[in-house]
């Protein structure tokens, strides 16, 4: 199984998706890094180096919209979920909005937990097993003395070190990039986490702090998890589709559409046994609402595992089963 | 050959880690979502250090609005209401002056400000202000009246009577509060108008209960130093149609601008005092 | 291995053997019942047109296809029940060599001896050295010409030291030189006891290349011999040149030789041309041609010359496949 998992491993670095991958984050982290710096210098000049006037202004801001008829339902139970967090923060004056090169990292992983990074794993994902056979080249693989299933195997394997490759290099490029902007400190910022929802309140007995990199690192965690969910549907379809290009937009739609559905579909209750739907796992740690009612991290993550076992049973099933034809 | 074997050495140790350290990380999440560990770092550590600090106050002309919509500046088309409006006119003035904060929420009743001045952030932005603007009462007599214009019934005098009354015993509360958060600013009030001069049938006991407020306010204000009661009544109850913006309820941003010139008239003696 | 191989000899071991295979793709059958044996030091043609079946035959040889029924043995070994033993005996170019162009020649190879048990980087070497590639082997594989990548091929199916060679369309892009090259090697190959089995739509390239063949048309197997005993199993035309014509002709016909009506549909262009348009094609056994010389000349025909054509495979396959066409 080893010398396999070195070839696959050889060939998705000889093939350099995974540089464009590292050169995508390159180039886009800066951009996001410096619309942030912009923000941050707006708000100086309107506060100063005062952020707690800032978080309170932000406080009566939702309270206001809470008030207006124009404001759909759904927002307002954000709203004053925001609202709780915020002056809780405040009690216990800790910034949440604190500038640094830390604590850009968590809020652009946060943002990109759901689309951004299972886009990148997706890119990796959809070609291992349909640019073999794009190239014809998964004639040479299967002819060899070997079980088809061990073959497919290698290729699981070797995504799944890329997974983890990506979403490490997601947090080192961010860390590196932002801290030219805002400074490498805020390690040991402390961060609230354990806000419980229950419908539209806020139980805040979990409530604790934990130093910033702990953060960083359970955040690192539920991201990873999602990715190889992601990662192994990219996997099936891959096994399925002949075509990278096809491969990849069939994916793509599916996460886009998981993206619009959580900003939408709350209504549609059985929408929750979308893989999509349940790729913010981050939330549950900043307490952010989840997208429909009754969604726990402990459901999410069952979800995210029904269907990934699902794909890699029919991914499995259908290449050792399946006539090489063209 | 060597190439390719150093491919797979590096690449395979660091996704190795990077694996390693993930699922760490992914098992700790799991554990402190599914069982947070309560607060007993707080209890500890911060309990003594959760008052906020004490801000220092840039300039004795820095500006804080709290209150109802008035102190919002809903109506305003932009959107600077009063508050903002203040500040322009001291800078124009050639004093130092800024908006701290605007704290104005929309629809809040007396009833509803009370808690909210118990709220560390508020606290921390009065402080630092050298000037509190309040705009309350509104809502507590006319929520009844804004129902009437919808079709719904006429709020009877004794009804409204009622409305002042209580309303006026928070009024005091929230003065007090307000005095004790920050004894050094100068507290203006910004007392009611009555919107439906213009509106036969309501006119009348409009008048008088807003004139019945605007007295009790007056008495509970003078009860504190660094007070000052801005009078709005007689700017609305001619040139309602001047002054009020297509709600008929909020005034306008002429209105809000005679308004802030008010203020400014009112602060520039005390000030000199 | 049964015991009889063993009795047999090396040079007759059955290294392929294909019994009753059918593949029914959707509601098309597109093998139906093909069956054959390759045997150990033999170069094997499989000869058909396009789309009769050849390409999934070859798949379900080396296990990308699952036949619908029948069974493929290599080496004693069935591929579909035991692919590990059986296919480790196989080296095998399906369609194009198609190999991972954003590597070099030697990775690829690398690439494809970590997949098989026991092949050293001296045998890796070796082989390079066997297909002539020494030069560029360390090159980018998108840098190579077609008879390049032919090559590589070629040299990833020799690593594992295959008793089974198989060679999908091999002169597909190759040109004259590049084809006789191979042709050399592959029988270079066979003399060292490799078994090699080549398809073609090319009769020509079978006929000059292979010790027996199967002929295959719309997913059945027509024939299957040397290729000695399938051209003296069909028919022979003898073209004769007589003087006066006419005359001759009438002689002929009335012994009853079959004349042929119109000779260009089933001759070479090639070898009608030179006879001029006094030639007469006639199908009759060769043993025939003594005695109706004699018969003509004592009628006072002149005999000006009189040629025996054994056909080719072309012909042979026209008559099979009643004029189906081949390229």
């Amino acid at each position: 199984m080893i010398p396999l998992v070195k070839n696959e491993m050889i060939k998705m670095i000889k093939k350099k998706r995974f540089y464009v991958i590292l050169l995508v984050l390159v180039v886009l982290v800066p951009m996001f890094a410096y619309a942030q710096l912009k923000v941050s210098m707006n708000s100086q000049e309107k506060y100063g180096d005062d952020w707690r006037r800032q978080v309170q202004q932000g406080i009566t801001d939702n309270q206001n919209s809470l008030g207006s008829d124009r404001v759909p339902e759904e927002w307002k139970k954000y709203r004053k979920i925001y609202i709780q967090q915020m002056k809780y923060y405040l009690e216990h004056d800790i910034n949440p909005q604190q500038t640094g090169g830390v604590s850009f990292t968590r809020e652009f992983l946060n943002n990109a937990a759901t689309l951004f990074i299972p886009l990148l794993i997706m890119g990796v994902g959809s070609d291992i097993v349909s640019s073999e056979r794009t190239t014809g080249t998964v004639k040479m693989l299967l002819t060899r003395p070997i079980r088809r299933w061990k073959i497919l195997l290698s290729k699981l394997i070797t995504l799944l070190m890329f997974v983890s490759l990506i979403v490490v290099s997601a947090y080192v490029i961010c860390y590196l990039i932002s801290g030219l902007f805002f400074g490498y400190g805020g390690f040991n910022m402390p961060v609230l986490t354990g806000f419980v929802l229950n419908g539209a309140e806020v139980d805040i007995s979990g409530v604790h702090a934990v130093p910033q990199w702990e953060y960083l690192l359970m955040q690192a965690g539920l991201i990873w998890f999602v990715s190889i969910t992601v990662a192994m549907l990219a996997f099936m379809v891959s096994v399925l589709v002949r075509s990278t290009a096809a491969s990849i937009v069939i994916m793509m739609a599916a996460l886009i559409a998981g993206n619009i559905l959580t900003n939408m579909a709350s209504a549609w209750t059985s929408a929750k046994y979308l893989f999509m739907v349940n790729l913010g796992l981050t939330n549950y740690l900043a307490g952010s609402p989840a997208p429909i009612e009754g969604m726990t991290l402990g459901f999410s993550l069952m979800i995210l595992a029904i269907w990934a076992v699902c794909s890699l049973f029919v991914s499995f099933l259908v290449f050792t089963k399946q006539d090489i034809l063209n | 050959m060597n190439s390719t074997s150093r491919i797979w050495t590096t690449t395979g140790l660091i996704s190795g880690v990077s694996t390693v350290l993930l699922l760490c990380g992914f098992l700790y999440a799991v554990k402190d979502i599914m069982n947070p560990l309560g607060a007993p770092i707080f209890d500890e550590q911060t309990r003594q250090e959760s008052v906020l600090p004490t801000p220092e106050i840039e300039s004795v002309l820095d500006v804080t609005a709290i209150g109802d919509s008035l102190a919002k500046g809903t109506g305003d088309d932009t959107g600077n209401g009063y508050a903002r409006r203040t500040v322009q006119i001291l800078k124009e003035r050639g004093d130092q002056s800024k908006l701290v904060n605007n704290l104005g929420i929309n629809g809040l009743t007396t009833a509803k400000l009370i808690p909210l001045l118990d709220e560390k952030g508020v606290q921390y932005v009065l402080k630092q202000s050298g000037v509190i603007l309040l705009s309350i009462g509104g809502n507590d007599l006319f929520q009844e009246t804004e129902k009437f214009q919808s079709g719904g019934e006429l709020p009877t005098e004794m009804e409204l009577e009622k409305s002042v009354t209580e309303a006026s015993e928070n009024f005091k509360q929230i003065v007090k509060k307000l005095v004790d958060i920050n004894p050094d600013a100068q507290l203006v009030y910004v007392s009611l108008y009555n919107p439906f001069a213009d509106l036969e049938g309501i006119k009348e006991i409009g008048n008088k209960a807003v004139t019945h407020w605007n007295s009790l306010a007056m008495q509970t204000m003078s009860e504190y130093k660094r007070t000052l009661v801005v009078p709005t009544y007689d700017l609305f109850s001619n040139n309602g149609p001047l002054y009020l913006s297509g709600d008929h309820f909020h005034p306008n941003g002429e209105g809000y601008q005679s308004i802030a010139e008010r203020i400014v008239q009112g602060l520039g003696k005390s000030v000199v005092e | 291995m049964t015991a009889n191989n063993r009795v047999v000899g090396e040079q007759q071991q059955t290294v392929l053997s294909v019994q009753h295979i059918k593949k029914k793709i959707g509601k098309k059958w597109i093998v139906q019942d093909v069956t054959f044996e390759v045997k150990a030091g033999e170069i094997f043609g499989f000869l058909g047109p396009n789309g009769a079946g050849k390409t999934t035959t070859i798949r379900m040889l080396v296990d990308l296809i699952r036949p619908t029924e029948g069974k493929i043995q290599i080496c004693g070994y069935d591929v579909q029940k035991q692919p590990e033993q059986a296919l480790a005996y196989v080296g095998s170019i399906v369609e194009n060599p198609e190999v991972y162009t954003y590597l070099t020649g030697w990775e690829n190879l690398e690439h494809f001896a970590r997949m098989m048990p026991g092949v050293s980087t001296a045998r890796i070497a070796e082989v390079v050295d066997t297909v002539r590639l020494g030069a560029r082997i360390h090159d980018k594989v998108k840098t190579y010409s077609l008879g390049m990548r032919q090559r590589l091929g070629i040299a990833q199916a020799l690593l594992g030291r295959p008793k089974l060679l198989i060679m999908d369309e091999p002169t597909n892009g190759l040109d004259p030189k590049g084809i006789k090259e191979l042709r050399v090697f592959i029988r270079k190959l066979a003399e060292e006891g490799m078994a090699v089995f080549v398809s073609s739509h090319l009769l020509s390239e079978i006929q000059l290349l292979c010790d027996r063949v199967a002929i295959i048309s719309q997913g059945r197997v027509l024939a299957v011999g040397t290729v000695e005993e399938l051209i003296a199993d069909g028919t022979n035309y003898v073209v004769w040149q007589l003087e006066p014509r006419a005359g001759g002709e009438a002689l002929l016909i009335a012994d009853g030789v079959r004349l042929v009506e119109d000779p260009d549909n089933v001759l070479d262009v090639a070898i009608l041309a030179g006879m001029g348009d006094h030639a007469i094609v006639t199908i009759m056994s060769p043993d025939q041609i003594a005695n109706q010389v004699s018969r003509l000349v004592k009628q006072g025909i002149s005999v000006e010359s009189v040629q025996k054509i054994n056909p080719t495979l072309e012909q042979l396959f026209l008559e099979m496949t009643e004029g189906e066409g081949i390229e």
